[in-house]
C-alpha cells in the first residue's frame, strides 16, 4: 500500500450558483520514497490535489489516505495533527515567517509540537539541515535579506524539520529563474535521496519534471497518464 | 506557549508606526490617570502632614467638666488611667503635648489685638522650643520667669512691643470670667500664619492661673503617632479605656468631619449637637486627624473616580483603534496564518499569538505612561512654587508631591491588559477559524 491512495477523488468548488469540477475522480498511488510530479496545464487540478493531499482541503467524494489514515471525517483538530506529524510543505512563494531568521524558520515547525530529542541534538538536527541546504554563511538573516532561491532553500529545510513522510510542493520552482529553479529541485532530489523522504511537487515545466521517477499527469481534473520510472535516478548532471 | 509570544513579541516591532501610536494611545490614558492618582495622593498625604501640624497632633483628646454653677468647661485633672494608657502605648507615640489654650487680648500701650496663646509645660515639650525660629531675643529666660511670653514677630510689630517689655493679656477663665495678667516679652519667633499657626506660647502653669485651673491641670492632649495607619485603633483604645462607666458610646465617626475648625484647635462638633446633662467628673472626647481627612479624602475620591472614568473612556476608544488595527493585521498576515496552520499550529495557538501581540501592546503602552508619568512627577515635583499661602496648604515646602500607588498601578494595568485582549478577541478568534486553505490561497 502506497504512503498516499487516492482513490476515485473528487472535488467541486461552487461558486454561487455554478458548480466547478476541479478534480473529477481521481486514482493513484505514491510510494514510500518517490520523488513524484504532478504535471499538466493551468487548471487541471494540480494544486487541488496537493492540497487534498495535505490535509489542509477535504474532497468532496472519494477516499484520501495519507500514511494509513484516511482523512475523511476528521476534525480540525485531528488533520493538524496529522499535517504536523507526517507532511511538510514547500509553497511557490516561500512563505517564510517574516519575523523570524534562517535558524528559527526552520526550528518552527518543530516548536509546535513536544519533542523528545535533547535540545543540544534538535540543534544539531537543524544546523544539519542549514547546512544542507547550503545556508551554513547565512543562519541569523531575516527572509526579506535573502535572494528566492535561498528562500526556496530555506523552505525545503523547514519542511524537512519534522523529519515528514512525506513533503509536498505546489510548483517550488515558479517564482524563481529556471537556473535557481533547476537547482532547487536537484536540491529536493538530494534531500529525498538522503532522508527517503517522499516528495511530491507540481509544476509545468518540462525539464523539472523529468527528475521525477513518477509522474502524474493531469487534464481538466483526471489523470492521463501515470508513470514509474524503476531506477530511481533522475538526471542528476 | 514560548513559540507563540516570541512571534507576537516581533510582531509588535513590524508595523512600528502603528504599534507606536496603538501603544501610545495607551501610554497616554495611563499617564494621566497615574499622574492623577500620584497627585492627589500626594495631596492628602499633604494636606494630612499640614493639618497635624497645625493642628498639633493626630489624636486630641480633650477632657469636659461640669461645674457646681451647671457650667460646663474644657479641662483634664491628672488622671491615672490617661497616665496608664500613654505609658503603655509609648512606644507608638512619637511625641504628645498637654497644653492650655486661650484666645485673650493683648494689650501693648494703645493698641491691642486677639491672638491664639498656648499654656506648654517646657520641660515636657522639649522639641517645641527647637521648632520654633527665633528672629529676636532668646528662649533663654522662659524656664525661669514664669509670666513670660514668645510673641511671632507680626504680632509684636502691631503691638509696637519691643522684646524686654512687659504687656498686658485679658482673658476669661473657664467660668466665665475677666481676668487680667501681665507677661514679659522674650522673644519673637518667625510666623507660620500659613498653616493657621499664627500661635504665642506661655508657661502652662502662668496660663492655668489665669484661667482659674490648677497647674497640672491642662485642656487638650494631642498625640503624635510614629505610624498614621494607627491612628483609628489608637483612638479607638484612648475611647474604650477613657469612657465612663455610665456614658454611652458615642457616636463620633458619623460627625460631619468639616464643621472642625482647622486654625487654632479642633472645636467639638458634640456641643451644638444636643443639649447635654451635667455628669460627675471628667468626660472624655477624643478626635483624630483622620476624621478631618475624611472629608479631603472624599473629595479626593471623587476626583479619582473622575479620574477613571476619563481613564475608560480613553481606554474604549483606544480600544476600537486595537479592533480595527487587529482586523487589518489579521487581512495582511492570511498566508502567514495559512503557512503556520499549514505546518500543524493549532487554532488556539494562532488566537494566542493575536492575543499575546494585545497584551504585549498593552504592557508596552503601560510602561511607557508609567514611565513617563515618573519624568514629569520628577521635574514639576522638583520645582518650587510661589503660590498663594493658601495653596500652601496641599503642598510640600511649596512643591507638589506625587506619591504613586502599586495598587493603583498594578490595578490599571490589569485593565489596560484586559481591555487589549477584549479588542484583540474577535479579531483573533476569526484568525483562528479561517481555514488553512482559504489562507494559503490568498493573494495578500
Ligand atoms: N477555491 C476555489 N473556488 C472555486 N474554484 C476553484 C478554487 N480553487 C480552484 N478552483 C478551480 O479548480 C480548477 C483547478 O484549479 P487548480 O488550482 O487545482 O489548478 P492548477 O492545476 O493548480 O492550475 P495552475 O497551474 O494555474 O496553478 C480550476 O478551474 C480553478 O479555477
Ligand atoms: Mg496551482
Amino acid at each position: 500500500m502506497g504512503i498516499v491512495e487516492l482513490e476515485n477523488v473528487k472535488k467541486v468548488y461552487t461558486l454561487g450558483k455554478a458548480e466547478v469540477h476541479a478534480v473529477r475522480g481521481v486514482t493513484f498511488s505514491i510510494e514510500k520514497g518517490d520523488f513524484a510530479s504532478i504535471v499538466g496545464p493551468s487548471g487541471s487540478g494540480k494544486s487541488t490535489i496537493l492540497n487534498l493531499i495535505g490535509c489542509i482541503d477535504q474532497p468532496t467524494d472519494g477516499i484520501v489516505s495519507i500514511n494509513g489514515t484516511v482523512t475523511d471525517g476528521l476534525k480540525d483538530k485531528a488533520l493538524t495533527r496529522l499535517r504536523h506529524e507526517t507532511l511538510g510543505f514547500i509553497f511557490q512563494s516561500f512563505n517564510l515567517i517574516p519575523v523570524l531568521n534562517v535558524y528559527e524558520n526552520i526550528e518552527f515547525p518543530l516548536l509546535l509540537g513536544k519533542d523528545k530529542r535533547s535540545k543540544k541534538e534538535i540543534r544539531e538536527w537543524i544546523e544539519f539541515l542549514v547546512e544542507a541546504v547550503g545556508l551554513g554563511d547565512h543562519m541569523h538573516h531575516k527572509s526579506n535579506e535573502l535572494s528566492g532561491g535561498q528562500r526556496q532553500r530555506v523552505a525545503i529545510a523547514r519542511a524537512l524539520a519534522t523529519k515528514p513522510e512525506i513533503v509536498l510542493a505546489d510548483e517550488p520552482t515558479a517564482n524563481l529563474d529556471s537556473k535557481t529553479g533547476q537547482s532547487i529541485i536537484e536540491l529536493m532530489k538530494k534531500m529525498n535521496a538522503e532522508l527517503n523522504t517522499t516528495f511530491i511537487f507540481s509544476t509545468h515545466d518540462r525539464t523539472i519534471m523529468d527528475i521525477a521517477d513518477h509522474v502524474i499527469q493531469l487534464l481538466d481534473g483526471l489523470v492521463v497518464e501515470d508513470t514509474k520510472r524503476s531506477a530511481k535516478v533522475g538526471n542528476l548532471s | 506557549m514560548l513559540l507563540t509570544m516570541k512571534v507576537a513579541f516581533r510582531n509588535i516591532l513590524r508595523q512600528k508606526k502603528r504599534s507606536f501610536l496603538l501603544a501610545g494611545a495607551i501610554a497616554f490614558g495611563m499617564l494621566v490617570i497615574t499622574l492623577m492618582n500620584a497627585l492627589t495622593g500626594g495631596v492628602v498625604g499633604n494636606i494630612r502632614e499640614n493639618f497635624s501640624h497645625a493642628l498639633g497632633g493626630h489624636i486630641f483628646i480633650m477632657g469636659r467638666e461640669w461645674t457646681d454653677a451647671g457650667q460646663m468647661i474644657m479641662k483634664i485633672r491628672p488622671d491615672e488611667r490617661l497616665e496608664q494608657l500613654l505609658e503603655e502605648h509609648g512606644a507608638q507615640i512619637e511625641g504628645f503635648t498637654r497644653r492650655s489654650q486661650a484666645m485673650p487680648t493683648m494689650i501693648f500701650g494703645s493698641r491691642q489685638t486677639m491672638q491664639m496663646l498656648y499654656g506648654v509645660d517646657f520641660a515636657e515639650e522639649t522639641k517645641l522650643l527647637e521648632s520654633l525660629i527665633v528672629t529676636e531675643g532668646s528662649f533663654s529666660e522662659i524656664g525661669t520667669e514664669e509670666a513670660s511670653i514668645i510673641l511671632p514677630q507680626p504680632v509684636g510689630e502691631r503691638l509696637g512691643v519691643q522684646v524686654g517689655e512687659t504687656m498686658i493679656i485679658r482673658l476669661e477663665t473657664l467660668t466665665g470670667q475677666q481676668n487680667v495678667g501681665e507677661v514679659k516679652v522674650v522673644a519673637f519667633i518667625k510666623d507660620q500664619e500659613e498653616l493657621g499657626l499664627s500661635a504665642a506660647y506661655t508657661s502652662r502653669s502662668y496660663l492655668n492661673t489665669l484661667l482659674g485651673m490648677d497647674p497640672h491641670e491642662y485642656q487638650l492632649l494631642n498625640m503624635f503617632l510614629t505610624d498614621l495607619d494607627m491612628v483609628d485603633e489608637f483612638a479607638r483604645v484612648f475611647r474604650e479605656g477613657l469612657r465612663a462607666e455610665d456614658e454611652e458610646e458615642e457616636v463620633v465617626e458619623a460627625e460631619p468631619a468639616v464643621s472642625v475648625t482647622v486654625a487654632g484647635m479642633p472645636m467639638d462638633p458634640m456641643t451644638e449637637r444636643e443639649e447635654l446633662t451635667p455628669w460627675e467628673g471628667t468626660r472624655y472626647q477624643i478626635m483624630h486627624i483622620n476624621q478631618i481627612m475624611e472629608a479631603v479624602e472624599l473629595v479626593v475620591g471623587v476626583l479619582n473616580r473622575v479620574g477613571q472614568v476619563i481613564f475608560l473612556i480613553l481606554l474604549v476608544v483606544t480600544m476600537v483603534g486595537i479592533t480595527n488595527t487587529f482586523r487589518m493585521i489579521m487581512i495582511e498576515r492570511t498566508k502567514e496564518i495559512g503557512t503556520m496552520r499549514a505546518f500543524g499550529m493549532h487554532q488556539k495557538q494562532v488566537k494566542n499569538i493575536f492575543l499575546w501581540e494585545a497584551v504585549f501592546l498593552g504592557l508596552l503602552g503601560c510602561i511607557a505612561g508609567l514611565f513617563l508619568a515618573l519624568v514629569i512627577s520628577f521635574i514639576v515635583g522638583g520645582i518650587e512654587l510661589n503660590t498663594d499661602p493658601s495653596m500652601q496648604f496641599f503642598l510640600d515646602n511649596g512643591k507638589i508631591t506625587f506619591i504613586f500607588s502599586l495598587t493603583k498601578v498594578v490595578f490599571n494595568t490589569a485593565i489596560v491588559v484586559f481591555i487589549s485582549l477584549l479588542a484583540a478577541y474577535w479579531p483573533a478568534r476569526a484568525a483562528a477559524k479561517m481555514s488553512p486553505i482559504k489562507a494559503l490561497s490568498s493573494h495578500t
